[in-house]
Order: structure tokens, then sequence, then C-alpha cells
């Protein structure tokens, strides 16, 4: 368990080494401030006036400002951590610095592990510029901090997801460009087949010219596939979240998806290790 | 100290390496010598746990490397041939990451840095950015991280490979110094070497053993520059009727 460690403590320090932590760190920074600070400027207008907005009274903070702002926030991770994760193995297998990892004494698991952690470390710092942002309310608004806990840690859950996600393609592809860019691609397929799903009816009754049994295996593969797409988008669990609405299937919603990519990058791995 | 049985490795259709074995004796130094493309490094990763072999057995110490990979990797010290470094890391950070990996004692990791930085010539370089060191220092840094605790087997891919005649030499020295003490594998194309480092060498060309042959004296011995230079006609033959 050691060299999980001393893996993600050399993996995370590096990141710092290179310009990719100053650089997901600055633009985090610069674009959840003028995010934060556009969407506190509207929320300000809109309960000043609520009627010119369509509002009958002032809108609830948290649901018009807040639980958006944090759900923005993991959507801007989500399409920045490429830059995180597409060095993890990618770069590895490009510098050839992979052949020393796998001849040193340590297990697959060791090197997953402490790559993802080093990985998490990047995201923990990201979701801290984050909470700068947001605590900045906590003077000015009666909100509990709570909430405000909550909202980040559904930053911080998203963020972990996609982490495994691009982990794991960068586990498949040796070069760091091209892994960085498939990921951004995964990414950009799963949030656009949610909003896709989204606005596809309920129901779609297949033609009644057709017999009765295709009709209902015809219906109910709509309805799989309806639901499946209505699940892909990772923000979509985080909405609630970031309301303060606890929901423990949210977490394992997250939480299946890490795990499910993690394993996937341990069979990658241990995928050289098949006789051929 | 290290057994090959019978090891096979295919690379598609391609045959890297057809039923290959041999044996190393406890602190012998052996070359294994061939043309490009005879399957050196393939034979060197299989041992090092890098790559399987299709078919086949090879064990370090009493581990089979497929097996027990993890007990049989603690054996072995490995330099590979392009010499891949983590280029952001100094020299400090980057050996104390290896021995941290190598299973050193923490306490101890501090010590055992320290020798083989005085060992490989690396005092100079000893907190610079791996970056900018110049082609001569990432060798010895490469040879500094392979015997790194003590291994008692160093297995060295090309060590000397792109290196400009003065530094050829000071790293033959080099392995020549912790050789004494160890056993070594090491791959080479160049006869001389072997000669100098080697008290045996294991000739291979297109994936067989074609001569095992013991030096003696640091002479290159008639047989195997004439086994040696048949391997290569060999290949340009085969290469002339490819085309």
């Amino acid at each position: 368990m050691e060299n999980i460690f001393y893996v993600a403590k050399r993996e995370f320090k590096s990141y710092f080494l290179t310009p990719v932590g100053y650089v997901m760190l600055g633009l985090v920074g610069l674009l959840c401030g003028i995010a934060f600070v556009l969407s506190f400027l509207t929320y300000v207008d809109i309960s000043q006036s609520p009627f010119q907005y369509g509002y009958s009274s002032v809108p609830d903070f948290e649901e018009t400002f807040l639980s958006p702002f944090f759900v923005f926030c993991g959507i801007l991770i989500m399409f920045l951590s490429p830059l995180i994760t597409m060095r993890l193995f990618s770069e590895e297998y490009s510098k050839g610095t992979i052949e020393l990892l796998f001849t040193y004494p340590i297990r697959d698991r060791d090197i997953i592990l402490g790559k993802f952690l080093a990985s998490l470390g990047i995201l923990t710092l990201t979701v801290c510029v984050i909470a700068g942002n947001s605590f900045l309310l906590l003077p000015y608004t009666d909100i509990e901090p709570i909430v405000l806990i909550f909202g980040l840690f559904s930053v911080f859950l998203m963020g972990m997801a996609v982490l495994s996600i691009g982990m794991f393609v960068s586990s498949l592809i040796s070069t760091p460009i091209t892994a960085g860019l498939v990921s951004f691609g995964v990414y950009l397929v799963l949030f656009i087949a949610g909003n896709v799903a989204e606005k596809m009816p309920e129901k779609n009754p297949a033609p009644e010219s057709l017999p009765q049994v295709l009709q209902k295996i015809i219906e109910n593969m709509y309805f799989v596939v309806r639901s499946v797409m209505l699940e892909l988008p990772l923000d979509n669990h985080a909405k609630n979240m970031a309301l303060g609405i606890f929901e423990p299937k949210d977490i394992v919603y997250y939480l299946l998806w890490t795990v499910f990519f993690i394993f996937l990058t341990f069979r990658s791995l241990e995928s050289r290790n098949w006789k051929g | 100290m290290i057994r090959v049985d019978k090891i096979t490795k295919y690379y598609g259709r391609i045959c890297a390496l057809d039923s290959v074995s041999f044996s190393l004796n406890e602190g012998e130094r052996v070359g294994l010598l061939g043309p490009n493309g005879a399957g050196k490094s393939t034979m060197m990763r299989i041992l090092t746990g890098y790559m399987p072999a299709s078919y086949g057995s090879a064990w370090v110490g009493q581990y089979e490397i497929h097996e027990n990979p993890i007990e049989a990797k603690k054996l072995v010290g490995y330099l590979p041939e392009r010499v891949p470094l983590y280029e952001e890391m100094s020299v400090k950070s980057f050996l104390a990451f290896v021995a941290e990996v190598k299973g050193i004692k923490r306490r101890e990791i501090n010590s055992k840095v320290a020798e083989v930085v005085e060992k490989c010539g690396l005092v100079s370089v000893y907190r610079r950015v791996i970056r900018s060191l110049s082609k001569g220092y990432r060798q010895r840094l490469g040879l500094a991280q392979a015997i790194l605790g003590s291994p008692p087997v160093i297995i060295l891919d090309e060590p000397t490979v792109g290196l400009d005649p003065q530094q050829v030499v000071e790293i033959r020295e080099m392995i020549k110094d912790f050789g004494e003490n160890h056993t070594v594998l090491l791959s080479t194309h160049i006869l001389s070497e072997v000669a100098y480092l080697c008290s045996r060498v294991i000739i291979l060309n297109e994936g067989k053993v074609v001569g095992d042959i013991l030096v003696k004296g640091g002479e290159t011995p008639k047989e195997i520059e004439d086994v040696f230079l048949k391997a290569i006609r060999a290949g340009l033959e085969n290469l002339e009727k490819g085309a």
C-alpha cells in the first residue's frame, strides 16, 4: 500500500514541476470567478425586479444561483480534466518511462491507484479554488454552510467520475494529446446524449401496422435506451446535490462510474500480460 | 541466477524469439550479442517482466517471472535501451522515488542514494533537473537507478549506445566496477565491448541462440567474430532475398 502513496506523491509533484497544475488551477479560478461574478450580478438584478424576469417574487437563491453555479463548475472541470488525465499513462507510454515503472517491483494496483490519487489531489485543489468563491457569500447571505459544502462535494464527486474515465482513456492511448482529445470527445458525447434524451418523448409507440409482440419489443427497447441516455450526462445528479438535497443514489451513481472505469483501467494494464 | 527455458515470443505473426534457452550463474557477466533485430531487447524485456513470453519460462533466482513478478523484479536492476527518465524531476528526487518503489527502507534511502550517486559520478549534477542533463549523465543516471538497492541481477540494454568515445570508456569502467559483485546480462552489438566486459557471450540471431562462447583475457575470440559475422551475413542475405 505504501507504493500507492509513493506513486501518488511523484505524480502530484510532477503536476507542479510542469505548467499543467498551474494552468488547470488558473483556468478554473479564472473561469469560475467570471461565472460567479456574472451570475451573482444577474441574480441581484432579478431580485431587484423579479417581474421583469418572469418571476412572481424574489426567486430562491440556492435554486437560481448556487445550484447552477456548482453544476457549471462541475462541467468546467469535466472539460478541463483532460489536461490532468492525458498525462497519467499516455505520457508514460510516449516517453517510455512506463518501461521503468513496469519493471520496478510494484503492482498494477499501486500504479493505477497512485496515479488516480494524484489526480484527485489536483481535483481537491480546484474544488478549494471554487470554495474560495463560494465562501465569499457567507457574510452576506443566510445560506447554511452545509449547503455550500454539499455543493462543493457534488463538484468533487462529478470530477472524480470524470477523472476515472480520463484515466482509462489515457491507459489505452500512447500520445497525450490524442488521449486528451478522445477524453474530451467522450465527455461531449455523454453530455449531448443526455440533452438529446431529455428532448425525446417519454413513450414512442411503434407503428400499429407491426405485430403486437414486435411493438412491445420496440417500445421496451426505446424505454431502456432513453433511460440509459438520460443517466449518461454526469451533471444530472450533481444538480440535486448542489441544491443541498441528500440522496444516497446520487453518491452511489458517481461511485459506480468511478469504480467501473478504475476496473477497466486495471483490465487495460493487465492486457499487456496476456501471452500473445 | 537466471534461467531461460525455451522462450518464444511472437509479435503478431513475426517470431522475435524462437525457443531460446540459456542460464547464467551467480556472479557471471554475460553479453548478449547480436545484430539489430536479433531479439536482444525482447529477451531483456521478458526477463525484467515488462512483457510476457508467448511460450516458455524464465526464472530470476527461484522466481518464475510471469508467476511471481514482484519477487522476481526485486532481484533485478534494469537499464532500458532508450534510458527513459522523468525529465521534470531532479536527479535527487528521481533516485529517491526509485529507492521508495524498490522497497528500500526509509531510513536507508539517503545513504543508498548517496552511494550510487558517488559510484556513478553524479555528485556534480545531484540537484539538477534531469531535462538539463547531457546524454552521458542521463546514461549514468539510468545506471544509477538500475544498481540502486544493489539487486543481485543487473540487466543492461545497450548501455553505451549513442555515447561519445570518452563517455563509452567511462560507462564501461563503471559497469566493470559494479559487475564484480553482481550477475550482469548486457546486450550490445559491439564485439570489443563484450570482450572487455564479459566472461561469456551468447550470440542471438533472428531469435535463435547461434553461439554460447567463453571469453578469456579480454580478447575477442576468433570464434565470436566468426559466429557474429556469419549471423550478420545471413541477415544481409535474407534482406536481399526479401528485396
